[in-house]
């Protein structure tokens, strides 16, 4: 029998609850880059960039965030364009919908795991107003896209107050909530480089539910050929919602590539997985379930992407 | 708050409107145009209740502002019936008992309009995927996932 | 009152579409926020205690009203007299004392919704925070802070026995035979205790209410309800009005379970109606204050132990229930009741204890959620039999088949049962998914297992709820039925129709039923509760029809000079057995028929009235339970789950749930199967996925991102729905109630089947993988589970 729980803890006079509708602020499209840059200087924190709302107008309902000026970015040149060169790779502008991404033939073909990652997150609808970009400037540690950008050595393409820059998605996340992004900044779109020659991925998300639930844990793992490494493959590790921010697990990496890769060293890299990751209690679930999580839902997408580079091979 | 200036369609029909910039696309139908088909269930975009065709895609009408409609097409569940005649799918959930309380209903049929329209051929889990972020409480999903399929057959 | 055996059944018996499906599917049936009120409709909203337990020392409403566009601030000021359906321990709004975080504190109407929630903030309440009861056993300990001091005080109906002076409102009891005695027979006894999260019940339509009084200090609601009638009543009652001097208007709701019956929030909309005369005045709930501001399934904790002999015969149960009803009890106490009224399951079981406790404590309102305590009660209940089923090494079907109620069993309050077909739903469901059979699971990590349960529940009222309707023909013959009854997704316009048409002998699209549902005037309905409407609105019904059809017969006889016994409707002709006249009903049913020769004219309009009440429900000993009949009948089922844990994550797939049913007479066998179905996932949804995470009193998870329910793609593969027929006697066409039933079973079917697959039990709800997983990561370090 648990002790009762007869502890006052000192609450406030008011009941803080989200409100029936949107609070008032200014909606601006600007057409020019450069003017968002001078928005966001001129009202600092105060501004919010518009691409999906479909985070932005939920913390607004909530009280989370109350911006008086909402900037709608989604229209501006290039926010909205996805390309894909054999060469150079895939562009995807910020602002490109999540289920237009995950349709692109190019992500069909060349980035299924990209693919797979969108697929788990929320609804069809929901998607057709996401954006991959506004899902990492979120900084949420829970973004289903973020281990993909990590596993596939995305980089954020920002403009700010000094024109361009490129922030590799291994440098974006800070700590909840918090991005690489300057005060001015913001993101433009994510390139993603040609992937390995021969590579498979795989991306695992567990919820609650199977209904497109936030992550209780998310591991995307990408495997590929290459003669370089001792083993003769190379690995990348990335997980959601496990830590700060979404995270890589070098450790895991460098073990898969070092020694000849057996069923022990699977479990070993899946063991480092879960060293790597911190999760904190909350209500989707437990630290030690999550790090169990981490754990065996690593080792099954390792088994995954293994057999097909062994099938593949 | 700005106010702004909106030209749009519809369900076919021409419109214009000065909104202002805070109200949403969902409170715009309901309560500007008298669209009430279209219903509120969360306003966080999870129930799926208040389902619309956006330029021809669905959205959650709650996460979408009326200010950004200018110059697009939206389609609500009053506007997938014409002259009368019921569309195959409506006519579906009517034979498979696809509805019970019904305030689910509308969000259900134009998420399942939007699966036709981009694949006239889904199979039982395209269904169950394309219908995930609309919550029902009654029918338990299946009679409904059987209307969808049914009325693919029929042609959509 | 015997089945109709004379008139024709169809449609009766039919799988008819639904009335209301075309208004359904094209976005015109209208629900309470869909009704027009032009540009003077004023918006309320809210101001909400943020402690569990407080005395409110002062209110400041004046910063609120200064306020451009705020017409009015209301507070516990305003509403002197206590509201309750059965035990009246609230005030609409709070006066002295706050009791659950959300409780309202004041009210503020103002020209739109956005001012009178900016002015919410303005009202300034000041408060003593009180020590909270967050927990039903402290809330029973003699040292716990009393949360309605003046219990002993409340007007309350004869069989709720509140305690003064301590946080217990109703103590039920059943004492028969003699368990202590009977323990020692026992080759086997098993006791555990269970518990049962609050659960809410997720209506996809938020609670929403307008009100206005007119100059007259007449009130009219529109609103999404399942008690127009209740409310009319209570609310009148409350303000110090006639009952006729309150019309509530009712338009299709959409979802109910529960929750919009009775009385919750359509009370502050009338209040705050009253300071603006002559204005409409909008209340609508957002998703996170449904939540938790108004009803949720009560939380509890059972404690039971239960004996067999060798043979496999159950001889003593004896049960504990310590409801967490909240701060109020409008339905706690008799789901207190009915809790221990129908504490021992489905069985027979001669030596019976059992003391059921409703306990204030300072959590959300408790109420009445589908099934009314029975899927709460049964998550125990139908898990101990398991556990006694293999503590004795019987079969679980077969030891259920040996104890369960038969046709004539004596049951726990001494009544005798009535025709059952439980052995029936037992076999087939069983053989649906092949019990006993061992089948291989889809995947070397997964684990499959197999479980049952059955379950009973009552009409949990008064013993005095009635219903009445009326059918009147129009012109051409076709028919407007009218009701009290409310149409909540379980078809009970459908099913009303199909009666009248069958009664009277006219085609099902012939009939129409009657919304929204207006206490001006439809007929009286005590309440859309309780999966009784088929059994007694229909009664109701079929004698309005009856009465209607004599009418007609008696106008045909006279005209042709025949007997009426001679005569009969048969798709809306009026025929003569015996001189083979035949005419249609068109016409005739309003303008009467001429007599002979010009001589004038016979009949007129035609309507007919019928009423239904049970007059044969007894009371009970208060201090054994014991009675004649303790309720009007009991419908029982079984399901049985076939499932699959993935032992790498501890989730659980439900391959296939088969569900059967004894409805005494399926009148629309589709609609029976669709509600078999729906139950099954609701039931499934609160097995694994559901509970509300209160801290400090506080709903932690208060939205759909934190609370999921069942969507789409969690649903079981396949979902096999089997009717049973046995006749209720007292019912039409002898039917009787499903719509609850179809999810009490459910949880403790899914946990029986997670037991046999990986030998773990899960004594408190959800079933969450989480719990799964950590619990087989304990096994196999030898750990106890």
């Amino acid at each position: 029998m648990p002790a009762p729980t007869d502890v006052n803890i000192p609450a406030p006079s008011t009941l803080a609850m989200p409100s029936p509708g949107l609070p008032p602020f200014d909606y601006l499209c600007p057409d020019d880059p450069d003017e968002v840059v001078a928005l966001l200087l001129q009202h600092g924190r105060s501004a919010r960039l518009l691409m999906g709302g479909t985070d932005l107008f939920v913390q607004m309902r909530d009280g989370a965030l109350a911006p008086r000026v909402v900037i709608d970015v989604k229209r501006l040149p290039g926010m909205r364009e996805l390309s894909f060169d054999p060469a150079d790779g895939l562009h995807v502008g910020a602002a490109v919908n999540m289920n237009a991404l995950a349709a692109a033939p190019a992500v069909q073909q060349f980035y299924p795991l990209l693919a797979q990652a969108v697929a788990s997150v929320a609804s069809y609808q929901l998607r057709t107003r996401a954006t991959m970009g506004g899902n990492l400037c979120n900084g949420s540690p829970a973004a289903d896209t973020a281990p993909a950008a990590l596993v596939l050595d995305a980089q954020c393409v920002v403009w700010g107050p000094d024109g361009e820059r490129t922030i590799p998605a291994n440098n974006f996340f800070l700590g909840v909530r918090k991005t690489a992004l300057q005060p001015g900044e913001f993101l433009t779109r994510m390139e993603f480089p040609v992937p390995p020659t021969g590579y498979a991925g795989r991306y695992i998300k567990l919820g609650r539910n199977a209904g497109g639930d936030l992550a209780i844990v998310g591991v995307a793992v990408l495997g590929y050929p290459e003669t370089s490494a001792a083993s003769g493959y190379r690995f990348r590790f990335a997980l959601a919602s496990v830590a700060p921010t979404p995270i890589r697990v070098p450790e895991a990496e460098a073990l898969l590539a070092e020694q000849p890769i057996t069923s022990g060293l699977l479990s070993q890299a899946a063991l480092a997985a879960e060293d790597a990751a911190t999760p904190i209690n909350d209500l989707r679930g437990s630290a030690r379930y999550r790090k169990a999580m981490v754990r065996n839902l690593t080792r099954r997408a390792l088994d995954d992407v293994w057999n097909q580079l062994q099938a593949e091979g | 708050m700005t106010t702004h200036h909106i030209t749009f369609t519809i369900n076919g029909a021409q419109e214009e409107a000065l909104v202002t910039s805070h109200i949403t696309l969902l409170a715009f139908l309901r309560e500007r145009l008298g669209l009430t088909g279209t219903k509120n269930g969360c306003a966080t975009g999870e129930c799926g209740a208040c389902t619309v065709l956006l330029d021809g895609e669905p959205v959650n009408a709650c996460l979408v502002l009326a200010a950004e409609i200018d110059g697009a097409d939206v389609i609500t569940i009053e506007g997938l019936a014409h002259d009368g005649e019921l569309e195959p799918l409506q006519q579906a959930f009517i034979d498979h008992t696809g509805t019970q309380c019904g305030f689910c209903t509308p969000g259900i049929l134009i998420s399942a309009r939007a699966l036709l329209n981009r694949n006239p051929d889904p199979t039982e889990d395209d269904i169950k995927d394309a219908l995930r972020g609309n919550l029902c409480r009654c029918t338990g999903y299946q009679r409904i996932i059987n209307a969808v399929q049914d009325a693919a057959k029929a042609g959509g | 009152m015997s089945t109709t055996t004379t008139n024709p059944t169809r449609p009766v018996g039919d799988s008819v579409k639904r009335i209301d499906a075309l208004e359904k599917v094209t976005g015109e049936a209208l629900f309470a926020d869909d009704l027009q009120f032009g540009p003077g409709l004023l918006f309320g909203r809210i101001v909400r205690s943020p402690h569990p337990h407080a005395l409110i020392k002062h209110i400041d409403t004046s910063r609120a009203l200064a306020m451009p566009g705020v017409k009015a601030v209301v507070t516990g000021a305003d509403t002197p007299k206590q509201i309750g359906l059965y035990l009246k321990d609230r005030h609409i709004f709070c006066r002295e004392r706050t009791r659950y975080v959300g409780d309202p504190v004041a009210g503020v109407v103002a020209t739109s919704e956005e001012i009178a929630e900016a002015a919410c903030k303005l009202v300034e309440v000041e408060y003593e925070v009180l020590e909270p009861v967050l927990d039903p056993l402290r809330g029973m300990a003699p040292d716990a802070p009393l949360i309605h001091p003046d219990l002993g005080n409340y007007e309350v109906p004869n069989f709720i026995f509140p305690k003064a002076g301590t946080n217990i409102s109703n103590h039920f009891k059943i004492r028969k035979g003699d368990p202590d005695a009977a323990w020692a027979l026992c080759d086997a006894i098993v006791e555990d205790e269970f518990r049962v999260p609050h659960v809410q019940h997720v209506p996809i339509e938020p609670h929403v209410a307008v009100a206005k009084m007119d100059q007259r200090g007449e009130i009219t609601l529109w609103t999404s309800s399942q008690s127009p009638f209740a409310q009319r009543n209570l609310i009148a009652e409350a303000l110090g009005l006639s009952q006729s001097s309150v019309r509530v208007i009712a338009p299709f709701v959409g979802g109910g379970f529960g929750c919009k019956a009775g009385v919750t929030m359509e009370a502050l909309a009338v209040v705050m109606a009253q300071k603006v005369p002559g204005y409409a005045v909008k209340l609508r709930l957002t998703r996170e204050e449904e939540f938790f501001t108004t009803f949720v399934r009560q939380g509890l904790i059972a404690r039971t132990k239960i004996g067999a002999t060798a043979d496999g015969k159950i001889q003593a149960m004896q049960t504990e229930y310590f409801w967490d009803a909240g701060a109020y009890t409008e339905y706690g106490v008799n789901i207190t009741r009915a809790s221990g009224y129908s504490s021992t399951g489905p069985y027979e079981i001669p030596n019976v204890r059992a003391d059921s406790y409703c306990v204030y404590t300072n959590h959300p309102v408790g109420g009445a959620f589908r099934g009314f305590g029975m899927p709460e009660i049964h998550w125990g209940i139908e898990q101990i039999v398991d556990m006694l089923a293999e503590a004795i090494g019987m079969d679980k079907a077969e030891f259920r088949l040996k104890n369960c109620i038969r046709t004539g069993s004596i049951i726990a309050t001494g009544s005798t049962m009535h025709p059952v077909g439980l052995v029936e739903c037992i076999k087939q469901a069983t053989a649906a998914i092949h019990w006993g059979t061992e089948e291989r699971a889809s995947a070397p990590h997964k684990r499959r297992g197999k479980g049952l349960a059955i379950m009973w529940k009552a009409p949990a009222m008064p013993p005095n709820a009635g219903s009445s309707a009326s059918v009147r023909f129009n012109e051409d013959a076709t028919v407007t039925v009218s009701v009290g009854g409310q149409e909540i997704g379980q078809g009970a316009f459908t099913v009303a129709a199909q009666m009248a048409a069958a009664a009277l002998g006219v085609p099902y699209e012939w009939v129409r039923v009657e919304g929204p549902i207006d206490t001006q005037y439809n007929p009286y309905e005590w309440q859309t509760v309780a999966s009784r409407l088929t059994w007694s609105m229909g009664n109701a019904v079929m004698a309005a029809a009856k009465d209607a059809r004599r009418q007609v017969l008696d106008l045909a006889a006279e005209h042709w000079g025949e007997d009426v016994d001679h005569l009969d409707i048969k798709d809306g002709m009026v025929i003569s057995y015996r001189s083979e006249e035949a005419m249609p009903l068109k016409k005739m049913v309003v303008y009467g028929l001429p007599k002979p020769a010009g001589q004038g004219w016979r009949g007129g309009p035609i309507i007919g009235h019928g009423s239904f009440m049970p007059s044969y429900v007894t009371g009970l000993d208060p201090e054994t339970g014991q009675g004649p009949r303790s309720v009007v009948h009991y419908t029982t089922g079984c399901q049985a789950v076939d499932l699959e844990v993935d032992t790498i994550t501890g989730q659980v797939t439900i391959l296939r749930i088969a569900a059967a049913f004894d409805v005494g007479k399926a009148i629309n066998p589709d609609q029976v199967r669709a509600q078999i179905e729906g139950g099954a996932v609701q039931g499934a949804s609160t097995a694994l996925f559901e509970g509300f995470q209160l801290k400090n009193g506080k709903l932690a998870n208060h939205s759909f991102v934190d609370y999921r329910i069942a969507t789409s793609v969690d649903v079981p593969f396949e979902i096999i729905p089997i009717i049973i027929e046995v006749p209720q006697d007292d019912g039409p066409w002898g039917a009787r109630g499903i719509g609850e039933h179809s999810m009490v079973p459910t949880a403790p079917a899914i946990a029986n089947a997670v037991a046999d697959a990986i030998g773990v039990r899960v004594l408190e709800l959800p079933i969450t993988a989480e719990k799964l997983y950590l619990a087989l990561e304990a096994q196999a370090d030898g750990m106890p589970v």
